[in-house]
């Protein structure tokens, strides 16, 4: 059964080429304008993976609407918001609707296609039941990359795809440096500004602090980077 | 676009400047000044007050003129065709003094002539002072304190009283041993009775009391009967300064229509016994040898009585100008005139009493006229009345005693075509003048509490309207910095108020707004810009990279690489925009997140990071190891570092040398970095630190000029400043944030 992935998008240039990529990895795509021919076709067919624009022409929240939706249908439906809106609200409002990324436009493809194969392989393991044996531990913090899973202190925290990579490339050597270029990689996003890792950062602490108010163990390297800083523990 | 963007900030940035060069302040009267200027022209009301009140004056004096003389007429046709109140034989023409003494007053008791000076003065009632000046002239070497005369009659029944007080510096007393009588003091008497016949008797003594009476010839010196008399009897008595003299004469011994002349003599001189002065009872003593008996008529008197005039004197005359009658008095009754009945008096009143001293003190009141007004003014009297009766006409004369003021009618009596006397109206203007007076100062009063009122309601007035002025001045200079930034957008001093002031608040409130949000409208352009960019870019990136993933053999194609390249670019542009824009979002959410940090530390770790970052530049921190503790955002502060360094770099000489320092002292921790590059261009040095100012000119080298706007904003959240200048000495530019040690959070 072939994957689908189900793109709605407002401008046909970008909807085209991303279908292009999409399709040349060997994915089904169905295509999607605007909000009403997107609702009838997931009623017809629930796609494997959706890719959502958040502003579908005069429908500025249109993306947000879909979303709601296709969670009511599935819980596990991997969703990735793609959109020019760059705002803490807008990613904010896509975590509450618990969509599984948000990339800023402009998008490198090559990136893209990762992320989306990435996000269905955590698909497939969430549906067949994960193994505990692929969880890491650090301290307090367990991941498991094939599910996306992070706990803190026992506590589930509901990280973006780019968070979770953050957080995993953060912990790979604790109380090691990550420079600002190491974790650009890491995001998958082509060139990314310092001001942007650091917003991610910002996000992710406020994740885990909203958790534990004491939260203290990414810190901040001054013009070089972050680590995550082990702890006693 | 950009170009336009450009030209607007330079605009609003020209208008700052030239706002800022030419501060509006200018010399000149400021509106109070003015408007006191203003309550100044009220002082012509006093004036015109005064002009009033003097014409006022004027027409009640012609008007008192007028009520006089008709009153005078009135009295003249009363007395006019009554020849028997003038007749000497009819009536009682009996006696006596002076033309212009008081009436004789009747004794219901005889005098004793024993009896002390003191008992007649109080007895015979008000003297009438004689001296040398005036009628009674005596000379040019006449002096009052040497000699002067006080002289008054009485009657009763039978006897005529004679009083003198004479003030003479020497006494000198008859000598026994001479035989001369007239060689010493002396008082001659002389009599015209009713026949015509003349008699003339010398008093004199040799020691105080009993006086002797002699009848003299008309020389004075011989006597024509050696035998003292004793009809007429007399005392004398020193007293203080001088002595008093009092005499007795039988009305029988005078007989009907008696004339009377006292003249005292006074000599000084013991060894040469010379007369030194004379002073006569007789008015006139060039015209009328004895005209100086007063022939009271006391039916005329009862005539006349009933015409009595407040502060007037009524005189008739007859044609020989004897005083026949006279009732009232110029002098105000002294009650009425000077003092008020004591009575309560509120506080009010006394305050008014106050100010009523102080005007009479400033204005000059005219009860001090009064005291000028002549005891005796017969003189003038007989020339008026001499013109009247000259003219047959009455004739009105108003007459000036320094401050006193009199006017005088008179007006003849005929009888049977003759005229038998005149009747004379002296009446006192000062009661008017008193009246004016009075009005003035109410006037006065009134218009200084006028002036006060309306001087301090419009300094009230004036100095509320330079406080608002003043306020809304303030608060518009205080609505954008020099540099043309809005810090707020309405003006809250009296915008409420109803008046013009108020809806200029309203007007500049409203331009505040507008420009506000113009304002606000450029400073969203570069983010709603970058937006609208994003979709194109993502279109022709992911076009390009379709482009490349289906023909793997263009992956090398130099036209590709160019157009990622250019990609790249217009992304980071976009993306600089957009971090400018969020920014001062993000900074006003984040002064929470301010935690007290070592900003040496976190500068040292960065540099450290640029140097890594930057291998072909020297970056070298240039301050001690010591902690420089900061309260603040310390993301933001590496943020805002990020771009003094990305500046330097930029602006700075090809692998040139940058240098970071860092130095504190009591109020500010300053962060500066000083590179090699050129100096600052002067046209844009007030507005480096301005969105989309910079000074490249490298079309290759993409600088939006929001770097150091970035470090403004951030220096600006931490309530820090910016500055950029020439380094002085060497070559290059040094940019420095200023930041208060004291970093409070913000409410």
């Amino acid at each position: 059964m072939p994957t689908v992935i189900a793109i709605v998008e407002d401008d046909p240039d970008q909807r085209e080429n991303y279908s292009d990529v999409l399709k040349s990895h060997g994915y089904e795509v169905r295509t999607y304008a605007d909000r009403p021919s997107a609702e009838a076709g997931f009623a017809r067919e629930l796609p494997n993976l959706a890719l959502l624009d958040i502003m579908l022409g005069e429908d500025m929240d249109g993306g947000f609407d879909l979303c709601m939706q296709l969670r009511n249908m599935s819980p596990t439906l991997p969703i990735i918001f793609l959109t020019a809106r760059d705002s803490d609200a807008d990613r904010i409002s896509s975590q509450r609707m618990t969509a599984w990324d948000y990339i800023t436009k402009p998008v490198s493809l090559e990136f893209l296609v990762a992320r989306v194969h990435a996000l269905l392989k955590i698909s497939d393991q969430l549906q067949s039941a994960p193994t505990a044996s692929t969880t890491v531990s650090v301290g307090a913090l367990e991941l498991n990359e094939d599910s996306m899973l992070v706990r803190w202190k026992g506590q589930s925290v509901s990280l973006t795809l780019t968070e979770f990579w953050i957080i995993e490339s953060l912990t790979r050597n604790p109380g090691h440096v990550r420079t600002y270029d190491a974790l650009s990689d890491v995001t998958r996003q082509g060139l990314v500004e310092r001001n942007t890792i650091n917003g991610y950062i910002r996000r992710i602490r406020n994740k885990f602090r909203e958790l534990d108010e004491s939260f203290d163990r990414i810190q901040t390297v001054h013009g070089t980077g972050y680590k995550w800083e082990q702890g006693s523990a | 676009m950009n170009a336009s963007v450009d030209r607007a900030s330079a605009q609003n940035s020209r208008q700052a400047t030239a706002s800022r060069t030419s501060r509006p302040v200018r010399r000149g009267l400021k509106i109070r000044t003015k408007l006191l200027l203003l309550v100044s022209f009220l002082l012509v009301i006093p004036w015109m007050g005064y002009e009033s009140v003097r014409e006022m004056e004027k027409f009640l004096l012609e008007g008192q003129e007028q009520a006089l003389e008709l009153t005078t007429q009135g009295i003249s046709s009363i007395l006019g065709n009554r020849s028997d109140l003038f007749d000497p034989g009819v009536g009682v023409p009996e006696l006596v003094g002076s033309s212009t003494g008081n009436p004789l007053k009747t004794l219901e008791e005889p005098l004793a002539i024993d009896a002390p000076a003191g008992v007649w003065a109080q007895a015979i009632g008000e003297l009438s002072s004689f001296t040398g000046v005036g009628l009674y002239e005596c000379g040019a070497d006449y002096r009052p304190d040497l000699l002067a005369v006080r002289h008054a009659m009485a009657l009763n029944a039978d006897m005529l009283f004679a009083y003198f007080e004479i003030d003479d510096d020497r006494v000198v007393l008859r000598d026994p041993g001479l035989l001369s009588l007239d060689s010493n003091d002396q008082i001659r008497l002389t009599i015209q009775r009713g026949s015509g016949e003349v008699s003339r008797y010398l008093l004199t003594t040799q020691e105080p009391g009993r006086i002797s009476v002699y009848l003299m010839k008309p020389n004075w010196r011989e006597v024509v009967n050696g035998e003292a008399l004793r009809d007429i009897v007399g005392t004398l008595e020193p007293g203080e300064g001088g002595y008093a003299v009092k005499i007795r004469i039988p009305r029988e011994f005078l007989g009907t229509g008696a004339r009377l002349k006292f003249e005292v003599v006074d000599v000084d001189d013991e060894a040469s016994r010379a007369i030194r002065q004379i002073i006569s009872t007789e008015p006139d003593p060039f015209r009328f040898e004895f005209g100086s008996v007063r022939l009271a008529t006391p039916e005329l008197a009862k005539l006349i009585q009933p015409l009595y005039v407040a502060e007037a004197n009524i005189t008739v005359w007859d044609a020989f100008f004897r005083v026949r009658a006279q009732v009232g008095s110029v002098f105000p009754p002294v009650r009425e005139a000077f003092g008020r009945a004591p009575q309560k008096r509120s506080f009010l009143t006394q305050i008014e009493d106050r100010f009523l001293e102080f005007f009479e003190w400033i204005l000059r009141s005219p009860q001090r006229g009064v005291k000028d007004m002549p005891v005796d003014s017969s003189r003038e009297d007989r020339r008026l009345l001499s013109r009247v009766i000259a003219e047959g006409n009455s004739i009105t004369e108003r007459r000036r005693y320094g401050e006193a003021k009199l006017i005088v009618t008179a007006s003849p009596i005929w009888a049977a075509g003759n005229m038998e006397g005149a009747v004379l109206v002296k009446q006192s203007a000062n009661k008017l003048l008193s009246l004016q007076y009075r009005t003035l100062q109410r006037f006065t009063l009134l218009f200084l509490g006028v002036f006060i009122f309306l001087g301090i309601a419009i300094l009230v007035f004036a100095t509320r309207l330079t406080y608002r002025v003043g306020k809304l001045q303030r608060e518009t200079e205080q609505a954008a910095t020099p540099e043309g930034r809005l810090l707020k957008n309405r003006i809250r001093a009296g915008s409420r108020s109803s008046d013009e002031l108020g809806s200029l608040t309203r007007s500049i409130s409203a331009l505040l707004q507008n420009l506000g949000q113009y304002t606000q409208y450029l400073e969203k352009l570069p983010d709603t810009l970058a937006h609208e960019l994003h979709n194109p870019l993502n279109v022709v990136n992911s076009s390009l990279e379709n482009l490349q993933y289906n023909h793997a053999e263009l992956s090398e194609d130099k036209h590709l690489q160019r157009a990622r390249n250019g990609v790249g670019r217009l992304r980071s542009i976009i993306t600089s925009l957009t971090e400018a824009a969020s920014l001062k979002e993000a900074l006003t959410r984040e002064q929470v997140q301010s935690e007290t940090f070592d900003l040496a530390l976190l500068v040292r770790n960065c540099v450290e990071g640029y140097q890594a970052a930057h291998p072909g530049y020297r970056i070298v921190p240039n301050f001690s190891e010591a902690p420089v503790l900061i309260l603040g955002v310390p993301d933001r502060i590496a943020q805002m570092l990020d771009k003094l360094i990305d500046n330097a770099i930029q602006f700075g000489s090809e692998n040139g040398l940058i240098i970071v320092n860092l130095r504190r002292d009591a109020e500010f921790i300053e962060l500066s970095v000083l590179n090699d590059g050129p100096s600052l261009p002067d046209d844009i040095a007030d507005r480096l630190f301005d969105p989309m100012v910079s000074s490249t000119k490298d079309a290759r080298k993409t600088h939006l000029g929001l770097g150091l706007y970035i470090v403004r904003l951030v220096a600006e959240s931490h309530r820090g400043t910016v500055r950029a200048e020439n380094r002085r000495g060497s070559r290059g530019v040094e940019v420095t944030v200023a930041l208060p040690v004291e970093i409070r959070r913000r409410g």
